[in-house]
């Protein structure tokens, strides 16, 4: 969306007065918008300086090290939850309230990416720094080790994710009522996104953690970019299989919010079927399954489909499900959220529900209402390690905008298709 | 969240890097002060034999009878001077490799807020400036090998760069997203074709003399740290077109009140959700007479910033006019200034590294651990956690501070 002038509102005026700030390290505490209280700050300037110098060496601190000694500072380091390639994760405490809990993601130096900072570190920083919602996961403080390590210091989500809470068909039982209350949380997520000009490219079930109180959190913004101007190529090698909408798999270079949605829609109709919807085990698997579950994509209910780059569906055309089927399988919902799903799961993208428009739909005020979140079917134990390892993971697929390492094996799969019958 | 003001608000943009011209002024003085007190220290402390990572200038060691004299340090004006000098060599060198708009003013605004905290006698701006340029590329999306890139700019080696990145990093406190200006124009000019009655001719040539400004006067200047990126655009439209600009605030701040069957507000106001949603009075106030001349006089102050640093001013900078009679006699000073311990970004990343390797030479409770006996890592923790070891290390040099607590 354009930013236009009418964006002017009345406290710009008077943006810059109205501030009392004045050095940085006051900046910084106020900046950390986190419950914990810079008590403990010291003020770089007071301390005298070399008083600390070792001679010979001389590594003192200068202004910024010193803020990000103080940032490191607030924050104990407790036992760890979990280790991956990508991350570590540790349970933390602030240092002036051992009952503010945090959770640490100290991403490590990739050995095997030489050219800096890795990809997934920039994206996640760059988005968490400006999303600050409750359903999005918050991101309180950054601090460097000195072996020049990032870690994030991020709320502590105890309650696992919500793949979890589908797959344990034995002991968590949950009802319309629950999915809605999920649904909606998710959907302000992805809209907040939106609204901001990111898209998330990476929602997923494990991707959606859950708070004490039961809040549901979109976390891993490992794969997120801004919204691109029109005309600049993006990657179509993003979000994780299952959750892929088909404007990706068939390669499209530009898109929108559109696919986020489309990974909205399958979690949706996860948590109703308690399964994967989708789970192909591979491209060409995923849009034929696509194609038998969902519908055949052409040129009819998606004019122009036929001429994106990597467009190869079955040849046997299986026409657009309809609402009665959807209600056979996915009823619990009630006939409007079936509704929903299917605007959600519409093949053109252009078609697509979306966030706005989800969060205006009908099924929202039908019976039943969304369960207050405290009151949500939860996991009992466990959650603690399993925060540790959705951190730490690397993302489902990591590929840079620029990099076209992948084309060769979607063209390969053009030769392919007979085998997934 | 209602406004889009509530949102810039959230913004790091906002919270970390926006300041009054007093509050910015101050900070540049309080880095200038505190690199003269280091670099002082380091000097003095410093015996001129063993001082590896001192740069090759004699200027600045003390006499060999060890009475020290101090070099004279730059002041905060001479500093600011060099800054935009290096801005200006930033956005050549980004011309130079046919970067995106945004990635060169991205990288542009990490340079500046870098030399906020960081005095340009700390850290070498011709170095910082290329690792802006990378650093700029991937805040924006797009991620370059830095072997090809350093080739950009003929060098052999990545090294300085990649040595630099997390300083610039933790320079800007770990916040990559800039907001720019560029698309607030395009709405801009969107706004202003839907009025009806402008010429095209005249939109057209308003947006592309616009368009010239944001590539460069807003990103030499302060402007970024005092304005929002429409009222930046509206300077710049200002400049260019100064009718152009006040009809699209007139247009903007102009409330009718509602017909009540037509429901039809200004034609542009009523495209807004977060005003429409609001009661009529709200309307009125924020698209009222006040407003309007708030932001009248906020563009125009902005306008005045601009205006000192036209694109034309591109030709000043980089003449050799200007560098012999402005820059050279600071720079001369600078190489006698420096800091004699982080001058040289590999070197300090190495003894960095050194440190680190030396403190935990005990085994972490983390990471190494994983590794096996086969000593610590880079990726040992350092922090939290250790404190017992802390105190074992007694004397560690690198933690000045001591342990935690």
């Amino acid at each position: 969306m354009a930013v236009s002038p009418l964006i002017v509102h009345p406290t710009e005026g008077t943006l810059l007065p109205s501030r009392p700030l004045s050095s940085p390290l006051k900046r910084q505490q106020q900046a950390t918008h986190s419950a914990v209280a810079s008590s403990n700050g010291t003020p770089a300037l007071a301390r005298p300086p070399g008083q600390d110098l070792q001679a010979g060496l001389g590594m003192s601190l200068d202004l910024v090290e010193q803020m990000n000694e103080d940032e490191k500072r607030k924050y104990v380091k407790g036992r760890k939850l979990g280790e991956g390639t990508y991350a570590n994760v540790y349970l933390g405490h602030a240092r002036h309230d051992p009952a503010v809990r945090v959770a640490i993601k100290k991403i490590k130096v990739q050995k095997e990416f030489r050219d800096g900072l890795a990809p997934d570190a920039v994206r996640e920083l760059k988005h968490l720094q400006e999303l600050h919602h409750p359903n999005i996961i918050n991101l309180l403080s950054v601090f460097s080790s000195k072996d020049q390590n990032l870690n994030l210091v991020l709320e502590y989500l105890p309650l696992g994710d919500l793949e979890e809470l589908i797959r344990d068909v034995d002991h968590v039982r949950y009802g319309a009522a629950d999915i809605k209350a999920w649904m909606g949380m998710l959907t302000r997520a992805v809209w907040f996104c939106h609204d901001n000009c990111v898209l998330h490219r990476d929602i997923k079930p494990n991707n959606l953690l859950i708070a004490a109180d039961g809040e549901v959190k979109l976390a891993d913004f490992g794969l997120a970019r801004s919204f691109a101007d029109p005309g600049r190529k993006m990657t179509a090698n993003v979000i994780t299989r299952w959750y892929r909408p088909p404007e990706l798999l068939f390669g499209a270079r530009h898109y929108s919010g559109a696919v986020d949605v489309w990974s909205v829609g399958l979690v949706f109709a996860e948590l109703v079927i308690r399964a994967p919807f989708l789970p192909g085990n591979s491209e060409v698997e995923q849009i034929a399954l696509i194609c038998r579950q969902i519908g055949t994509p052409t040129d009819d209910n998606w004019p122009g489909v036929t001429q994106l780059k990597e467009y190869t569906v079955p040849s046997d055309v299986t026409p657009v499900w309809d609402k009665s089927a959807y209600m056979g399988r996915f009823g619990a919902v009630g006939a409007e959220g079936v509704d929903l799903l299917m605007r959600t799961l519409a093949l053109d993208p252009r078609k697509r529900i979306t966030a706005r428009e989800m969060l205006e739909h009908r099924w929202w005020r039908t019976e039943p209402r969304p369960t207050r979140k405290e009151e949500l079917p939860r996991k009992q134990d466990g959650g603690e390690d399993k925060m540790g390892s959705d951190l730490k993971r690397r993302n489902g697929v990591v590929e840079d905008e620029n990099n076209n390492n992948a084309r060769g094996a979607k063209v390969a799969r053009k030769l392919d298709f007979g085998a997934t019958k | 969240m209602a406004t889009e003001d509530a949102r810039y608000r959230q913004s790091s943009q906002f919270r970390l890097w926006s300041f009054s011209p007093s509050q910015l002024g101050a900070m540049r003085e309080k880095a200038n002060l505190l690199a003269r007190a280091s670099i002082s220290e380091r000097l003095l402390s410093a015996p001129r034999s063993n001082s590896a990572s001192a740069p090759t200038s004699n200027a600045n060691t003390p006499d060999a009878d060890g009475t020290s004299t101090l070099p004279e340090f730059l002041t905060p004006s001479e500093e600011a001077l060099l800054v935009t000098f290096y801005t200006s060599e930033l956005l050549r060198a980004g011309d130079h490799a046919e970067m995106a708009d945004e990635i060169k003013a991205t990288a542009a605004a990490f340079f500046r807020r870098f030399y906020i905290t960081n005095s340009i006698m700390t850290y070498p701006p011709q170095e910082m400036l290329i690792v802006a340029l990378f650093f700029g590329c991937k805040a924006e999306g797009s991620f370059p090998r830095i072997t090809d890139f350093v080739k950009n700019f003929g060098r052999e080696s990545p090294e300085e760069v990649l040595a630099g990145e997390f300083l610039l990093c933790q320079g800007i406190r770990f916040a990559f997203d800039v907001k720019h200006p560029f698309r607030a124009l395009r709405g801009a000019v969107m706004d202003l074709r839907r009025i009806g009655d402008i010429e095209h001719t005249r939109i057209d040539s308003a947006e592309r003399r616009a368009r010239e400004i944001l590539r460069f006067s807003p990103l030499i200047t302060d402007a970024y740290f005092h304005y929002t990126p429409s009222q930046i655009m509206l300077a710049a439209l200002s400049l260019a077109d100064r009718g152009l600009a006040e009809r699209l605030i007139q247009e903007t701040f102009h409330f009718v009140h509602p017909q009540p069957n037509s429901g039809a507000g200004t034609p542009m106001a009523t495209d807004t959700p977060s005003a429409s949603s609001l009661p009529d009075s709200d309307i009125a106030t924020i698209i009222g007479p006040v407003i309007r001349d708030k932001v009248l006089g906020t563009v125009e102050a902005c306008r005045d910033m601009l205006s000192k640093e036209p694109p034309e001013r591109r030709e000043h900078w980089s003449s050799k006019v200007t560098y012999k009679a402005q820059l050279q006699p600071i720079r001369k000073k600078l190489n006698k200034c420096r800091d004699p311990d982080r001058w040289n970004l590999v070197e300090l990343q190495r003894s960095r590294r050194e440190q680190v390797l030396n403190k935990s030479g005990g085994g972490s409770d983390d990471g190494g651990s994983a590794a096996g006996p086969a000593g610590p890592s880079k990726d040992d923790d350092v922090f939290g956690g250790d404190i017992k070891r802390r105190k074992v290390a007694k004397g560690a040099m690198d933690d000045p501070f001591g342990g935690a607590l």
